[in-house]
């Protein structure tokens, strides 16, 4: 046990020791907040000045005011200007090249035949975001509407207003009272394809790892101190530990770089949030109320989500999985000389590895489907796969341990074979190893 | 006490057969050369000894008891084939090795800095193996073996990758760890070297044992009743005194300086050969021809293939 308490300590320190890992694991988490920053910036853009022409020749939503000469909106809350929006307008049409010359960022042309053919001209200078494009749409929309309304005379406006309708559908699993099922499932695909992305990354550093020993010869040297299982295991503990060292730095920088956008921007969004809620109540719904419910939807998300449970998942299904796959390239890496002959073997890795993930997302698509329930318990699929279940919430106890009982006793199995594998595999030199020689190897009694 | 029994081993990998019913019994505080062509079993042989395999019938007694884990420890062992990390600073590599040996950090560390100053490497314990020649690294080897006192060395190829002077100085410490009390398994090619430092051998061939014991004795029991002999005078006058009862193996020599090797007949002693030529010629230095282990080597290894 002291021995492999050395291996692991060797195997342990060598690496994060390494300036790779150093850069990786200090750069990874940047990278990642360097893109959301990309992401703030690009929606950040979107808050361009729009300084709109609305070219009204038909007097739907324009009317001369006879105090200042110029015309203004018939319906004056439907246009507010905030965040960046200037509505000006007009009831003669302006030549392109006036429109060039002038101020404004768009032309809004309305037609004749509105009624019709509902259909409104946009024309710009550089092309509007479709955040922009859907906020004068539904400022324009309202005030067709409120003309329409006022002009048919059947009913008042806020009579009107008062009967209008707009529904949203709210999803609610009866037999769970859950509202966000899909959501979840997505929160529980980003635990996969962590386990997925570190199972595959140390996976492979394992498989190096053996080969390195091998190819270099210094594992003659140390088979005569330790078993060779001994070696193979220490090994793969000590490569696990670097990457939930890994895992754990990096969620402790995450967590401080959530913490700090978070604060340089709540500012900023908190105040549009208010902002929408006070049109809200002058009972003017529009988009960005949607798109703060859908922001408040995201919270409420994540706070329903019972973490302690996916976080221990998590921990158990990243070990078991870890483990499995470790064994397979372990033993890759003792069969095989050089990395070109590593090629024939990694068929039988990689397929389950890669199938497990797709699996994974089909059951984002439908997390309660059979195939999610039955790979959720096959133990090369299960540790992504029952990540998305567990997410999703409304797995049984027995269930989970039945998963995780099966993907234990599957690791003590696949460990032992690729011991077996291993043992025979790291002294053999020149000879390419087959399949059938692997199964031989494996049935060697000593 | 033998420091080593090796009693009736068998080893099969598949079908093919490493070693046959193999013995051997080496004394303590002893040189002894595992000799045989590549591929004979001596490997295997090594590799059961050193417990990474075991055999599939057969004991190995170390010291009296029966071979098991722990005496890991009182084992060092140099395979032919030897390597180390790369990447790793050559004092924490001896380091590790020595604690995968059972020794405390502390003791390694004050072995090391001992064995590093007397093989004159001081001054290398943070440089990483890329950074060495080959030589220089097996120096680093040969210390991590013979690190944790071994009562058992198995030097598998020990000279290979030095140069002349490092070698003598590794034969001097293989030498010097012998009077200390260990007792040393030389796998090795080198005849030379086996003449020189080996008090016993065993040589297999094709996974038997087919010649073991104590080197001079080894070479006097093949020695062929034969006898060098130095002369002035005439190599005809020479031949034509041997007579029907001693054979002129080989000659070498000029005009009227000879040295000659003669075969005697059955039956016949030395002081025969010399009555029958001691008239002919100036006898100048007579002594038996002992053959080198090369030639033993050799005759065994054929021997056994016309046998077969």
């Amino acid at each position: 046990m002291n021995k492999i308490g050395l291996i692991v300590t060797r195997e342990y320190l060598s690496r994060v020791k390494k300036r790779s890992f150093v850069i990786m694991t200090l750069v990874g988490p940047l990278i990642f907040a360097g893109l959301m920053a990309v992401a703030i910036l690009v929606a950040q853009a979107d808050q361009t000045e729009h300084n709109i022409l609305v070219v009204d020749t038909t007097g739907i939503v324009t009317r001369l005011d006879d105090a200042s000469g110029q015309y203004v909106p018939t319906c004056l809350d439907c246009f507010p200007e905030k965040d960046g929006y200037v509505w000006r307008f007009t009831n003669s049409q302006i030549s392109d090249s006036a429109f060039i010359a002038s101020d404004h960022t768009v032309m809004i042309e309305l037609y004749d035949d509105l009624y019709l053919h509902k259909k409104v001209g946009l024309f710009y200078k550089k092309v509007p975001s479709i955040s922009a494009t859907s906020h004068m749409e539904s400022n324009l929309e309202r005030a067709v509407e409120r003309a329409r309304v006022v002009s048919e005379g059947v009913i008042d406006y806020e009579a009107y207003k008062r009967l209008k309708v707009d529904l949203t559908l709210n999803k609610v699993n009866i037999t769970k009272g859950d509202s966000f099922e899909q959501e979840r499932a997505g929160v529980g695909m980003g635990f996969a394809v962590i386990i997925f992305f570190f199972i595959f990354v140390f996976g492979a550093y394992v498989m190096r790892g053996v080969m390195e020993e091998k190819s270099n010869r210094i594992v003659e040297v140390i088979i005569s101190s330790v078993k060779p299982f001994q070696l193979m295991l220490g090994k793969i503990i000590g490569i696990g530990l670097v990457a939930i060292t890994q895992i754990l730095i990096w969620v402790v920088f995450s967590m401080l770089i959530f913490g700090v956008v978070g604060l340089l921007f709540e500012s900023g969004s908190l105040a549009g949030a208010m902002e929408t809620a006070e049109t809200m109540q002058a009972g003017q719904a529009n988009m960005d109320f949607e798109s703060f419910l859908a922001q408040q939807d995201g919270f409420k998300l994540l706070l329903e989500i019972n973490w302690i449970l996916m976080l221990s998942m998590f921990v158990l299904y990243f070990i078991g999985g870890y483990l499995l796959y470790s064994g397979l390239f372990a033993s890759i890496g003792a069969a095989v000389d050089d990395e070109n002959d590593t090629q024939q073997f990694m068929a039988p890795v990689m397929l389950p590895l890669m199938f497990s993930y797709f699996i994974s997302i089909m059951s984002v698509n439908n997390p309660e489907g059979i195939a999610a329930k039955v790979f959720s318990f096959i133990p090369f699929t299960s540790p992504t796969v029952m990540m998305v279940r567990v997410a999703i919430g409304g797995v049984s106890f027995w269930e989970l341990l039945l998963s995780l009982g099966i993907l234990a006793a599957s690791c003590f199995g696949m460990i032992w074979i690729a011991g077996k594998i291993y043992r025979t595999g790291i002294l053999m030199y020149g000879k390419r190893a087959t399949y059938k020689e692997l199964w031989k190897w494996i049935t060697y009694k000593n | 006490m033998l420091a080593l029994e090796v009693n009736h081993i068998n080893k099969a990998y598949g079908s093919h057969k490493a070693l046959s019913d193999v013995s051997l019994s080496m004394p303590e505080s002893c040189i002894y050369g595992l000799l045989g062509p590549n591929g004979a079993g001596k490997t295997s042989l090594i590799r059961i000894i050193n417990q990474i395999t075991a055999p599939d019938e057969g004991e190995v007694i170390f010291f009296g008891e029966a071979l098991k884990a722990e005496h890991v420890h009182q084992i060092g062992y140099l395979p032919e084939e030897r390597g180390l990390y790369r990447k790793m600073k050559i004092g924490d590599q001896a380091m590790y090795l020595a604690q995968l040996k059972g020794m405390s950090k502390a003791d390694a560390k004050r072995e090391l800095k001992m064995w590093f100053d007397r093989l004159d490497i001081g001054d290398w314990w943070n440089k990483k193996v890329e950074e060495l020649s080959k030589g220089m690294a097996q120096k680093v080897q040969f210390i991590s073996t013979v690190l944790h006192k071994p009562r058992l060395l198995i030097l598998d190829e020990p000279f290979s990758g030095f140069d002349p002077i490092n070698a003598a100085v590794i034969r001097q410490e293989i030498l010097r760890l012998r009077d200390e009390g260990a007792s040393i398994i030389l796998s090795t090619h080198n005849m030379a070297s086996v003449e020189e430092i080996c008090d016993n051998i065993t040589l297999i061939h094709q996974s038997h044992v087919v010649i073991e014991g104590e080197v001079n004795e080894v070479r006097n029991r093949y020695a062929q009743n034969e006898f060098e002999i130095e002369f002035n005078g005439s190599l005809i006058g020479f031949t034509t005194g041997l007579g029907p009862f001693f054979h002129l193996v080989s000659t070498e020599g000029e005009a009227n300086h000879h040295r000659a090797i003669v075969k005697l007949g059955e039956g016949r002693k030395l002081n025969d050969l010399l009555k029958s030529v001691i008239d002919t010629v100036d006898i100048q230095e007579v002594k038996p021809r002992v053959p080198s282990m090369n030639e033993i080597f050799i005759s065994a290894v054929s021997n056994v293939k016309e046998g077969l």
